[in-house]
């Protein structure tokens, strides 16, 4: 029997060679990028601090493009320091601190009571920190030559964005803008093809303010079928803008020079402005019976004056922490977010409202006393 | 008379030969044509979204790539920037899919060799019956599993790369598990039996004739395993959670993988570019990275299951 198992010892020493090689290769050559190729020059605060370690919070999905900015922001100011942000949705975020699992969170909405109880047991003493963190106004949009406004009452836009009004010179459009020139021209709705914050958000301004005429459920998905639809905000505004006679909503900041709708509020019109949207927020009564920390507001549509179709996101934190590095890190990045450096560098990347300097005075004092204990 | 019949009998039964031969028999030629019709179209069937899916994510990940790409990190990128990479996801990837591939290919050979070697009755039965039942574990159970397994013990914040790396060895064991006994099966009895029959005792048979025998397939079965869970999102998303910044540790802190990076930026949809496009904006930067990130994740997998048919080829014992 000359046949017998023959083991070939070389090759099998090149591949771990090789093996080996390619994995140096692949840990040597990666790095962070460089603190100022990204952040556009808006986050350079000109001061690095000390802090240092991993914080992670989750929730909102439609904090995310905000928070991004923050986090970049924050990072470059603190260039140890690494923030994560699961944008989970709001009710997981919510769920998570109560848990402890997130040492903050992003929420479209404020603690229910009995998360509130979780989510104090979980932040001991200190008690919990809430605030509107993330104002994020929608802008009625539209292109007709010549007009650069239009006053609509809510029937009116619920009217337009259901298919009922089909006609630029609809009696209910003409009777609010007597001076206006209308054209006959038909109406083209175009809304988002993809799922978003900004239609769910759009939605629910309808729902609250003209129930009556818009009765579909409120959802990140456009219930509506049968109009003109285009992806993303960039989309949308695009689509409006080639076409004569359409109108969308979309992203405030982005609507760029099309024609904006002056929203009817109460017996007044409010054309969009970050100013009118942020007084929305600021003028809406807080909610009584909550601890000095806890700044949540009953968001009203109709107080005269203000921009009424925003998104209100809020931010949550803990007043104490286990740990003391989880707590600096912690406080670092809230009075960041809640700077005006911070408030412009998400309205400059997600379009949001500034928050005002009252809300920003009436939250700082809880934010600076965030503490280990 | 009994002279001839034999004779036309002959000539008959060339006759009707010659007439099978050359005249085409149309039923058995038409079903010939419909098998091969019909196996022709499942394999282009087969093969039209394999070439497609190959082709839609060259052609949308090519114009991503770039060094800054495979070697940056996304920390501090935001909106649409183009600049930052996927170095963190690569290396989180990498990272995690080893530690995986550590834990269940010594738990995964040495549970093949006890199958086959040593395992009579009940327990290899059983081992078998739940070997299978793990095969079809969906992987979110497994992502649950680990993730629940770890906040019991470390608090529910606990988000690491090696939580991850036992979610996928827990999908990673029975495929290992099913390729290594099938290869050790393959070894065969003779080589065995001609080694006890030297005086060798059983363990040692095993470790330097049946492995040794069968190291090419156990290699091959070991990659094709790495190839499945290294595709992985639900599991990581879970359990590893997601950052933006590098970081190579297991046991400290949350790393990014390919997969949930792909999701990731999928979800994130078009960036707002206040002065539109522009060379340091590009409104679906994050679909294009994506894409890009899908590539690599591609090209990983053909490279796992290249090195598996070199190591095939070295380590296959050749019979001279």
């Amino acid at each position: 029997m000359e046949r017998h198992v023959k083991l070939s010892r070389f090759p099998r020493a090149g591949s771990v060679v090789a093996v080996g090689a390619l994995a140096l290769t692949l840990a040597a050559c990666g790095s962070d990028p460089e603190a100022d190729t990204g952040s556009g020059g808006s986050t350079d605060s000109g001061e690095t601090s000390s802090l240092s370690g991993e914080l992670s919070g989750g929730g909102a999905s439609s904090q995310e493009a905000a928070m991004e900015a923050w986090r970049a922001g924050f990072q470059t100011a603190n260039p140890d320091a690494t923030v994560n942000y699961d944008p989970v949705g709001s009710g997981g975020g919510r769920t998570g601190f109560g848990d402890g699992s997130y040492a903050f969170a992003g929420s479209d909405a404020a603690l229910e009571d009995d998360e509130m109880a979780a989510a104090e047991a979980q932040c001991g003493e200190g008690g919990v920190i809430e605030f509107p963190g993330y104002v994020s106004p929608v802008a009625v949009a539209f292109n007709l030559p010549g007009i650069d406004t239009l006053n609509m009452k809510p029937d009116v836009i619920a009217g337009i964005f259901t298919g009922e009004i089909t006609a630029w010179d609809d009696e209910a459009i003409a009777a609010d803008n007597p001076d206006a020139d209308l054209p006959s021209t038909d109406i083209t709705v175009v809304h988002r093809s993809d799922e978003s914050g900004t239609t769910e958000n759009f939605q629910e301004y309808l729902a609250a303010a003209a129930p009556d005429a818009w009765t579909y459920d409120v959802s990140g998905v456009w219930p509506v079928k049968g109009f003109e639809s285009a992806q993303g905000t960039s989309g949308v505004v695009s689509a409006v803008e080639a076409g004569e006679g359409s109108i969308t909503y979309a992203d405030a900041s982005q609507v760029g020079q099309l024609g904006t709708v002056a929203v009817g509020v109460g017996d007044e019109f409010v054309p969009y402005s970050a100013e009118a949207a942020a007084e929305v927020v600021a003028q809406s009564p807080r909610t009584e019976g909550t601890a000095d920390s806890v700044y949540s507001i009953d968001l009203k549509r109709d107080l005269p004056g203000t921009y009424p179709i925003v998104l209100v996101s809020y931010s949550l934190a803990c007043g104490t922490y286990a740990d003391e590095s989880t707590a600096e890190l912690v406080k670092g990045f809230m009075t960041y977010l809640v700077s005006e450096e911070g408030q412009q560098a998400a309205a400059d990347t997600a379009g949001s409202a500034p928050l005002s300097a009252d809300i920003r005075e009436a939250v700082l004092p809880s934010i600076e006393a965030i503490s280990a204990g | 008379m009994s002279a001839t019949a034999p004779a036309t009998d002959t000539a008959e039964s060339t006759a009707r030969t010659r007439a099978l031969l050359t005249t085409p028999d149309t039923r058995r030629r038409r079903t010939d044509r419909t098998m091969q019709v019909l196996i022709w179209a499942a394999f282009v069937l087969a093969m039209t979204p394999l070439v497609s899916l190959v082709w839609t994510v060259l052609s949308n990940g090519a114009a991503r790539m770039s060094m800054d790409f495979l070697t940056l990190s996304m920390r501090n990128i935001f909106g649409g920037d183009p600049s930052g990479g996927i170095y963190h996801a690569i290396m989180g990837t990498l990272v995690i899919t080893g530690v995986a591939a550590l834990i269940s290919v010594p738990v995964g050979i040495l549970t093949a060799i006890y199958l086959v070697e040593y395992g009579k009755g009940a327990l290899a039965r059983a081992v078998t019956f739940f070997i299978d039942v793990m095969t079809g574990i969906p992987s979110i159970v497994a992502g649950l599993f680990a993730i629940s397994l770890f906040t019991l013990i470390l608090g529910p914040a606990v988000r690491m790369g090696i939580i991850g790396a036992v979610a996928l060895s827990v999908l990673m064991i029975p495929v290992v598990v099913r390729s290594c006994e099938e290869m050790l099966k393959l070894v065969p009895n003779d080589l065995r039996e001609a080694s006890y029959a030297l005086g060798v005792p059983k363990w040692l048979t095993i470790v330097k004739v049946v492995l040794r025998t069968s190291v090419a397939g156990l290699t091959t079965g070991v990659l094709l395993a790495v190839a499945r869970v290294i595709g992985e999102t639900a599991p990581l998303l879970v359990t590893v959670g997601v950052t933006d910044s590098i970081n190579v540790n297991p046991t400290d802190g949350r790393m990014m993988t390919l997969p949930v990076f792909i999701y990731r930026q999928y979800m994130q949809g078009t960036a707002t570019c206040p002065g539109g496009e522009s060379a340091t904006c590009v409104p679906d930067i994050a679909m294009q990275s994506a894409w890009g990130a899908a590539l690599v994740l591609i090209v990983m997998v053909l490279a796992l299951n290249l090195v598996g048919r070199l190591v095939n080829r070295w380590f296959a014992p050749t019979l001279r």
